[in-house]
């Protein structure tokens, strides 16, 4: 919007939890604010505001959302998970993130920054961001959506044997797609004239959106970072498969780390086709080893370049043409 | 000589434009059937307004949009007829007027039987015109001032100020040719109009829409109160009496119209049926006062001879005049005069009315509203009556006024227009 917006990520002041305490006129006043807003929007608000208790917080947020979304698309919010994105599941476009911090500030009597508001782009990163302002605890490192490119200059793993599309990494787990082409070469004999993916290359691709979180999204000691040469399979429990998936399908694979301690870390998986189960694994459990950061240009290292994104950067919440 | 034969000569290769399509949110209707039958049968649509039902408002009546709830500063609260089907992703950055020009345009675009790619291309432009929206500009100037910025709502500006009515409907329309706000107060669309006719006759466009727009609430006609330019009748049937002897001042309304203009080509290309040919136009100003016309019509005179020349028709060639006349005091007789040096002085006597005296004063909207009814009286064969006289001004000597609807169709009509500071547009249209 301005280039004298502040930049002042880091000053993120704990809430001023019950600097006043809740006035009947407050709650008049919330119950203006949050009139189009569900019911149960109104109530979580009522909740927060008197007891400061932060997991009323996620109810507020998606109503809020839900407030501004075309009514067409709402539904997409009921089951979402974390992953929904704010531009192109839901079409809020920037002004209408502008007014969606307009009302959750009001409500939740926090202040935004413009620069704050330019790394969220899904529901999720919303969350753990006004999550973050709300406990005052330091702003997460924002989701990252990567292209094949990206993916492809990161991984150890290659075509013809690299199960990725598109990925997007945050701090807390990472989400891919993978389109069943029906050319993969196993697909000839796996089984003969009956192309079905095969559960072990399923669970491989779980695997692989597990490294590309270690290499992209998992947290490091300063000056190390995870060899992506260093990253092996150890094993897995808990899986089991529920659907078949044929050529045309296109796999939702998500993983979120569990534990994670040197040298072994381990995630739950799932990989859905739209809204059917397709495969869950309670643990992959993978190996790895630290190494020595090279100085390298940031596109790899790992930091947010919108450059690194490719066709895939949308325009950032307030990067709008405010031509006015 | 030598001069005005170069000027034919150029004239003649330049491309005829047409107006084929019409919308219409107004006072007296809000579509063209009604709007026709309204001034045919001069209905006027003014009524007593709620808002101005205070002691301390002295004036008490408007020219109201029926069908429409406008009042509130926030547009999701808004409620329009049903046939017309808006997004809150496109009211929300709207004001009052906004809404109800694009019902209009949605007509206009029905009307004139526009594809989408007729509307959104390199060559089809859209001028408006309309004074803002006072109502949205106090609400979130005073929110900003009591909130601080960082509450103000984004898209405050763009639904409030002047241009608001081409911002929003350039998005919403997708146009890609010209497009901008003309600002002239009561002369605006009647600018709008007369600049989209220059923009397809110098061949830079092929179509142009014109929008005008007010929100003809409140916040909108009551600041005129402080001239003391408003009518105080309480009868909504005797406020609007221009050319009145009695008449007290101008009763404002509001709504929206758009007028589709299209080149001769596209005309032949499309095969539609246009209203009307605009001919030509004329402006010129008063240079006299800020506010108040020159007595004796200067201006308003300078612009009529203009557009007769610009157009090449004599005066006598003229059958009806859609006048400025809004009701006031001062206004309607310099007009009277200025008609009677264009058009009495010359041994002409063409059909005046002003139908002001149904809708009420459009103010920016206008100039554009009454091409709009100039074009159904062509079509529909009947030019409307000046209503509410009861006993002429006798400053009106000379002129044929013509106090009831007479059913002859006009061939060729001028439609006036003046704004604050002097400003005034004449603009004459021919039937097909």
């Amino acid at each position: 919007m301005s280039d004298t917006a502040q930049t002042s990520v880091s000053s993120n002041k704990p809430f001023p939890i019950a600097t006043k305490p809740f006035a009947p006129d407050d709650e008049a006043a919330l119950r203006e604010a949050l009139k189009r807003c569900s019911p149960s929007t109104f109530e979580a608000a009522v909740q927060f505001r008197k007891t400061g208790n932060a997991d009323h917080m996620p109810a507020v947020v998606i109503g809020v959302i839900e407030r501004f979304v075309e009514p067409d698309l709402r539904a997409k919010l009921k089951d979402a998970d974390d992953d929904l994105r704010l531009i192109e599941d839901l079409g809020i476009d920037s002004l209408t993130m502008m007014e969606i911090v307009i009302l959750v500030e009001d409500v939740l009597q926090l202040t935004i920054n413009n620069d704050e508001l330019r790394n969220l782009r899904t529901v999720g990163d919303v969350k753990t961001f006004i999550d973050c302002k709300i406990r005052g605890l330091p702003l997460p490192r924002p989701t990252k959506f990567l292209p094949i490119e990206h993916i492809g200059a990161v991984m150890p793993v290659q075509p013809p044997f690299l199960f990725l599309n598109e990925a997007s990494v945050s701090s807390t787990g990472a989400n891919g797609k993978y389109k069943i082409t029906g050319q993969e070469f196993f697909l000839q004999g796996h089984f003969k004239d009956n192309p079905v993916m095969p559960a072990s290359i399923m669970l491989e691709a779980l695997g692989q959106l597990a490294v590309l979180f270690l290499l992209e999204g998992a947290a490091t000691e300063p000056g190390k970072e995870i060899g992506a040469n260093t990253i092996f399979f150890t094993g897995c429990e808990g899986v089991r498969a529920h659907r078949m998936c044929k050529p045309g399908d296109i796999l939702t694979l998500s993983i979120k780390p569990k534990r994670m301690k040197m040298p072994l870390a381990t995630f739950e998986g799932a990989i859905r086709v739209g809204q059917e189960k397709a495969v869950i694994a309670e643990d992959i459990t993978l190996t790895f080893a630290f190494v020595e950061s090279v100085v390298a240009p940031s596109a790899v290292n790992g930091t947010a370049q919108p450059a690194a994104d490719g066709e895939h950067s949308a325009t950032p919440p307030l990067r709008v043409a405010m031509n006015g | 000589m030598t001069v005005v034969t170069m000027g034919r000569a150029a004239l003649q290769s330049m491309p005829r434009v047409f107006i084929t399509g019409l919308g219409f949110v107004t006072s007296i209707g809000n579509d063209a059937a009604t709007v026709a039958g309204s001034l045919r049968e001069l209905r006027h649509g003014i009524e007593l307004y709620p808002p101005f039902q205070k002691p301390e408002i002295a004036c008490k009546v408007i020219g109201t949009v029926k069908g429409f709830f406008t009042d509130s500063v926030d547009p999701e609260d808004w409620t329009w007829p049903a046939p017309y089907e808006i997004k809150r992703e496109t009211i929300r950055s709207m004001a009052p007027h906004g809404l109800y020009a694009h019902c209009a345009f949605l007509q206009a675009i029905a009307d004139s039987r526009l594809s989408e790619a007729d509307i959104s291309n390199r060559d089809t432009g859209l001028y408006a015109a309309s004074g803002g929206s006072p109502m949205l500009t106090y609400y979130h100037h005073d929110r900003m001032l009591k909130l601080g910025p960082a509450r103000c709502s984004p898209l405050g500006i763009v639904a409030s100020i002047v241009g608001t009515l081409n911002f929003n409907l350039v998005a919403a329309f997708k146009i890609q040719g010209a497009s901008c706000g003309f600002s002239s107060a009561c002369a605006s669309s009647a600018h709008a109009m007369a600049f989209a006719f220059d923009e397809i006759s110098l061949g830079r466009q092929k179509r142009m829409f014109v929008v005008g727009g007010e929100d003809g609430n409140r916040d909108a006609i009551l600041p005129f109160a402080g001239m003391r330019t408003l009518s105080l009748q309480t009868d909504p049937g005797l406020a609007s009496r221009p050319f009145d002897s009695a008449r007290d001042g101008f009763v404002g309304t509001g709504g929206g119209v758009v007028v589709v203009l299209e080149s001769e080509d596209e005309v032949a290309r499309r095969a539609v049926a246009p209203y009307c040919e605009i001919l030509g136009w004329g402006q010129a100003s008063d240079g006299y006062n800020v506010a108040i016309s020159h007595p004796d019509g200067t201006g308003s005179r300078v612009a009529m001879e203009n557009a007769l020349a610009a157009s090449r028709v004599a005066p006598g060639e003229v059958d009806y005049v859609n006048a400025h006349a809004t009701s006031t005091l001062i206004g309607d007789v310099s007009e009277a005069r200025a008609l009677r040096a264009v058009f009495g002085e010359k041994g002409a006597r063409p059909a005046i009315s002003s139908t002001k005296a149904l809708t009420g004063h459009g103010l920016s909207l206008a100039g554009a509203m009454e091409v709009g009814f100039c074009a159904l009286s062509m079509r529909e064969g009947f030019i409307p009556g000046s209503a509410h006289i009861s006993k002429l001004d006798p400053e009106c000597h000379g002129l044929n006024i013509v106090r009831s609807t007479v059913s002859v169709a006009p061939r060729i009509v001028m439609k006036n227009s003046s704004g604050f500071g002097g400003a005034n547009v004449a603009l004459l249209m021919r039937r097909t």
